[in-house]
């Protein structure tokens, strides 16, 4: 009799010992749109317990996200959020990142509240750098340009920053790829240029790309055919 | 008294593992939260520097870190400024030579998503990644 007193009161301790922030959600999904530049998470709590709760601490795992709070310290009964803003930069996919909080009703103990942002690709280019290496011919090189989603791309713009270096876009292998085919025309010096990969969707706020490109001054002129 | 007690023991640790294997069970083959890429190449302070100048060193930090202090002969190459930061490095980039990327310290992911972009988007050979990022560069100073 006396051991199920005594387990009741361990099993009821933490129930009436400290107030307890619930969180609505510890995760959140998110799906920004080809124009946003950042991904806002709500992250809503309230203190449930009857003592205020102090938040020690936020502390986001990447430098790419913010977050911010209005107020540390929670009432008894009081609700708020935590908002946490992932700059998308020049990231694509899909991207997790999460936010540490630590509260004084449970020190030493992190709450990891999780971020997860898929971030649509409208092209997938691969490889995004092209070397010509001291032993290589100057001769074509390509880069597959692979269209995401539903995305109705149905063309390329590809320019180089360097006049020796020739571009020309192909279609294919598969239904949604194209082909850029690569060429240095000059030998003798090197060469570091960008092409610039413009699709033709979204045309009202267009979207520029890029690969890069390096030509080792050793490289030899191709073979005349 | 005894086997009760026992008893009690047995079944309130087994009450807390039935959530433990249902939630082992639903999320098995996830990836956690906190997981890196599993194909970063690691390197030590001490050994990269026995590199010499064959490596190319990368600092995935943000630029005021950066600008207050980094690896002599660093290029700067992060996320948010991929497409503007990424053709100094490539200029700077050889077959030869290895890429060791950083960040600020060992919990920190910027060098391991670096790393990984550089290997399978840029498809370059020979990155590694810092063990300790830039806090165990300066402890090894």
């Amino acid at each position: 009799m006396k051991t199920r007193v005594l387990f009741s009161l361990i099993l009821a301790l933490p129930l009436v010992a400290h107030g307890a922030l619930v969180w609505e959600s510890e995760s959140a999904d998110l799906h920004p749109s080809l124009q946003d530049k950042d991904a806002v998470a709500h992250f809503k709590y309230k203190n449930t317990g009857d003592k205020p709760i102090k938040i020690v601490s936020v502390h986001p795992s990447c430098g790419c996200t913010t977050a911010a709070l209005a107020k540390d310290v929670v009432d008894p009964n009081e609700s708020g959020e935590i908002t946490a803003t992932f700059h998308i930069g020049d990231r694509s996919g899909v991207q997790q990142k999460t936010i540490g909080v630590t509260t004084d009703d449970k020190p030493g103990q992190v709450t990891l509240l999780k971020l997860k942002a898929t971030i649509p690709q409208l092209l997938k280019i691969s490889p995004t750098f092209l070397f010509w290496a001291p032993t290589d011919a100057l001769d074509p090189k390509p880069i597959t340009v692979t269209v995401g989603g539903d995305f109705p791309v149905t063309k390329l713009n590809v320019t180089a920053t360097d006049k020796a270096i020739t571009t020309e876009v192909k279609p294919g292998p598969g239904e949604k790829d194209f082909r850029i085919f690569v060429t240095p025309t000059e030998s003798g010096r090197p060469i570091n240029a960008a092409l610039k990969i413009e699709p033709d969707f979204p045309k009202e706020a267009p979207k520029t790309f890029y690969a890069n490109v390096r030509v080792d001054s050793r490289a030899k002129a191709a073979a005349k055919k | 008294m005894g086997r009760v007690l026992v008893r009690q023991v047995l079944f309130l640790l087994g009450l807390a593992f039935l959530p433990a294997i249902g939630q082992a069970l639903y999320y098995r083959g996830t990836a956690s939260w906190q997981q890196r890429p599993v194909d970063s190449a690691a390197v030590s302070v001490e050994e990269a520097k026995n590199w010499g100048g064959a490596v190319l060193w990368v600092d995935a930090r943000a630029e005021e870190p950066f600008a207050k202090a980094h690896v002599p002969g660093a290029l700067r190459l992060d996320e948010d400024g991929w497409d503007t930061l990424l053709p100094s490095v490539l200029a700077a980039w050889s077959p030869e030579r290895k890429v060791v990327v950083y960040c600020s310290r060992e919990t920190c992911n910027a060098s391991h998503a670096v790393a990984e972009r550089l290997r399978h988007e840029v498809q370059l050979k020979n990155i590694y990644v810092l063990q300790g990022g830039w806090e165990e560069w300066e402890n090894k100073k």
